[in-house]
């Protein structure tokens, strides 16, 4: 039952083999080796496995991967290197949201997609973005705060992003 | 590298791997020809073992091995009490119990294949109240006795204490299981390398400690086991010790296959520790100007089905339960009790954020007994310089006065203070 298709990552095109049932978690983690998107629950509670899907936010750990054909799938990977971070991920670092790390990738695609939308968040709009995201170390605090500086940093520097 | 850290705000060295996702956390490490393990639990919170067939599970396309009680070597493990068994083997003792762990080609095939093992239990009375558990006639969960350890601490005399006192006041608290809920859910990869080390990727806080217990339970020499901490997704305690470890290894010793397992979250709310429930009791008496002259407490805590870090985290509570005040007579009493529950284990605080709401709820209902403000009433009876503890530790450098009157400035709880 096994059938072919394309996923677009990060905007590459992977041609990939899956079940029917295969979650799209579990196919960019074991198939595409991008291991950057991390699985929490394996029940859309945690938000760990957060991706982009053209552009929205979503739990990839509820989303069959043959719906993704086609469509735009960004992970963390494609957010910054380590080279040529993101104006977020430099923003997580600074403000010292990071601990444990497990939960940053999900939080930062949902942080992505909130500053593409809007760019100028109140704290307000930052919490609800960041709803679907539980982090167990940080206490909220300091990544509502580097969203916040983020949102400064782009709305400030020419040409925004990065 | 100049200057001080001390007021300094510094990156995490490893900050830039964790957010672009490049830090490797102990799911995302796979080795060549990996096979997939997964756990058959209890279906009874007490049982009698009778018989585990495997064979049916074993026939199953994919699946590679299983591994039951007779694969271990060495059944028994634990930090103070060698109690826990990684298999089960005579019995279930909660739901959580793992009696039979499958090794196959993929995560499906070793799920679908625990269907297929076949035990037959003889389900026994169980206990679930640490209370109803200390009575002689309670279902023993091991041995003749539910309880485990009875800590005593013991200073003064508080039949003087209570002699002297104007009011007594009497509290029970209670308090709750609590999972840590690390969001990354506890993994391991092991492998056995040609020259015979194992070796292990485990999410692991303690990697010396799973190093010694793995040696104990495979009967196997320490030196020729490496065991390898990746990026650690939390733990809070919940990671403190071995649970999945001793699978892998015996699996991939079975199997001549490294074998990976990573626990689904249900497993780690039914099949890890948590953080130990307490019933506290406490009876303080009070002189009429507001000083603690005597405290009895009583501290049970519901270990569940083994020991794990019961005794250290009662010990520690116990030590702690007088609270941060100069009491001359008191009367600790600690007990640890087995049941049919989760297992207890490390937390933060291990066992004295359980006494720390206790004691401090039971000071607000003293202060209003004798009608005083529960600041003052605090304040009164904090511990300064030389004050003794009821271990009979004397106290140095003790800055609570000035640290409380700090706090209450920036809190702005109050206006007016009168400090004695």
């Amino acid at each position: 039952m096994k059938r072919a298709i394309i996923l677009v990552v990060n905007g590459t095109e992977h041609s990939v083999e899956v079940q029917p049932s295969d979650l799209l978690v579990d196919v960019l983690r074991d198939r595409l080796r991008l291991t950057g998107t991390k699985k929490g629950c394996g029940t859309g509670e945690c938000g760990a496995c957060t991706v982009l899907l053209d552009g929205k936010p979503v739990n990839s750990c509820l989303l069959l991967a043959i719906r993704c054909e086609g469509r735009q799938i960004t992970t963390i990977e494609g957010l910054g290197t380590p080279d040529s971070l993101h104006v977020l991920q430099k923003a997580f670092i600074d403000n010292g949201a990071v601990q444990c790390g497990f939960c940053a990738p999900g939080m930062l695609l949902s942080a992505k997609a909130l500053l593409d939308e809007n760019p100028a968040p109140s704290e307000m709009d930052i919490r609800q973005a960041l709803a679907g995201n539980i982090c167990r170390c940080t206490g909220y605090v300091k990544i509502v705060k580097a969203v916040s500086s983020a949102a400064r940093t782009m709305s400030g520097a020419e040409g925004g992003g990065r | 590298m100049n200057g001080s850290a001390i007021g300094v705000s510094r990156p995490r060295h490893d900050a830039v791997l964790q957010v672009t996702g490049r830090a490797l956390y102990g799911d995302d490490y796979e080795r060549p020809g990996m096979l997939y393990a997964k756990a058959l639990r209890s279906r009874h919170p007490h049982a009698r073992i009778l018989k585990v067939d495997t064979s049916r599970a074993l026939k199953l396309a994919g699946v590679k091995a299983v591994i039951t009680a007779e694969d271990v070597p060495k059944n028994r493990y634990g930090f103070t009490h060698l109690d826990q068994p990684v298999l089960a083997d005579d019995k279930v003792r909660y739901m959580g119990d793992v009696v039979a762990v499958v090794a196959a080609t993929s995560w499906d095939a070793a799920t679908e294949a625990l269907d297929q093992i076949e035990v037959d239990y003889l389900p026994l009375p169980a206990v679930f109240d640490p209370v109803e558990a200390m009575k002689p006639d309670a279902p023993k969960v091991h041995g003749d006795s539910n309880i485990v350890s009875h800590i005593k601490i013991r200073s003064g005399d508080v039949t003087e204490g209570w002699r002297i006192s104007s009011e007594i006041v009497e509290d029970v608290m209670r308090t709750q299981v609590v999972e840590h809920c690390h969001i990354e859910p506890h993994a391991a990869l092991a492998e056995l390398t040609d020259d015979g080390t194992y070796v292990i990727w485990s999410t692991v806080q303690r990697p010396f400690l799973i190093a010694s217990d793995l040696s104990r339970i495979l009967q196997y020499p320490m030196n020729k086991i490496r065991v390898i901490t990746p990026a650690i997704g939390g733990g809070f305690g919940g990671k403190n010790e071995i649970t999945i470890e001793p699978y892998v290894c015996l699996l991939a010793a079975k199997t001549k296959r490294p074998v990976k397992m990573v626990l689904s979250r249900e497993e780690e709310f039914c099949g890890t520790t948590v953080r130990h429930p307490y019933i506290v009791k406490y009876r303080s008496g009070v002189t009429k100007d507001g000083k603690i002259v005597a405290r009895q407490v009583e501290i049970i805590s519901d270990s569940g089905a083994y020991v794990s870090w019961g005794e250290s985290t009662l010990s520690k509570a116990s030590i702690h339960a007088a609270g941060p005040y100069f009491i001359p007579h008191v009367r600790i009493d600690g007990y640890l009790v087995y049941t049919n529950n989760s297992i207890g284990g490390a937390m933060r605080g291990f066992g004295v954020p359980q006494v720390g709401f206790a004691y401090e709820c039971h000071m607000d209902n003293i202060a209003a007994v004798i009608g005083m403000d529960p600041l003052e009433f605090r304040y009164k009876n904090l511990l300064t310089d030389n004050s003794s503890l009821p271990t009979g530790q004397v106290l140095e450098f003790v800055t609570l006065r000035e640290t409380v009157r700090k706090a209450v400035e920036l809190v702005g709880w109050k206006k007016e203070v009168e400090w004695e």
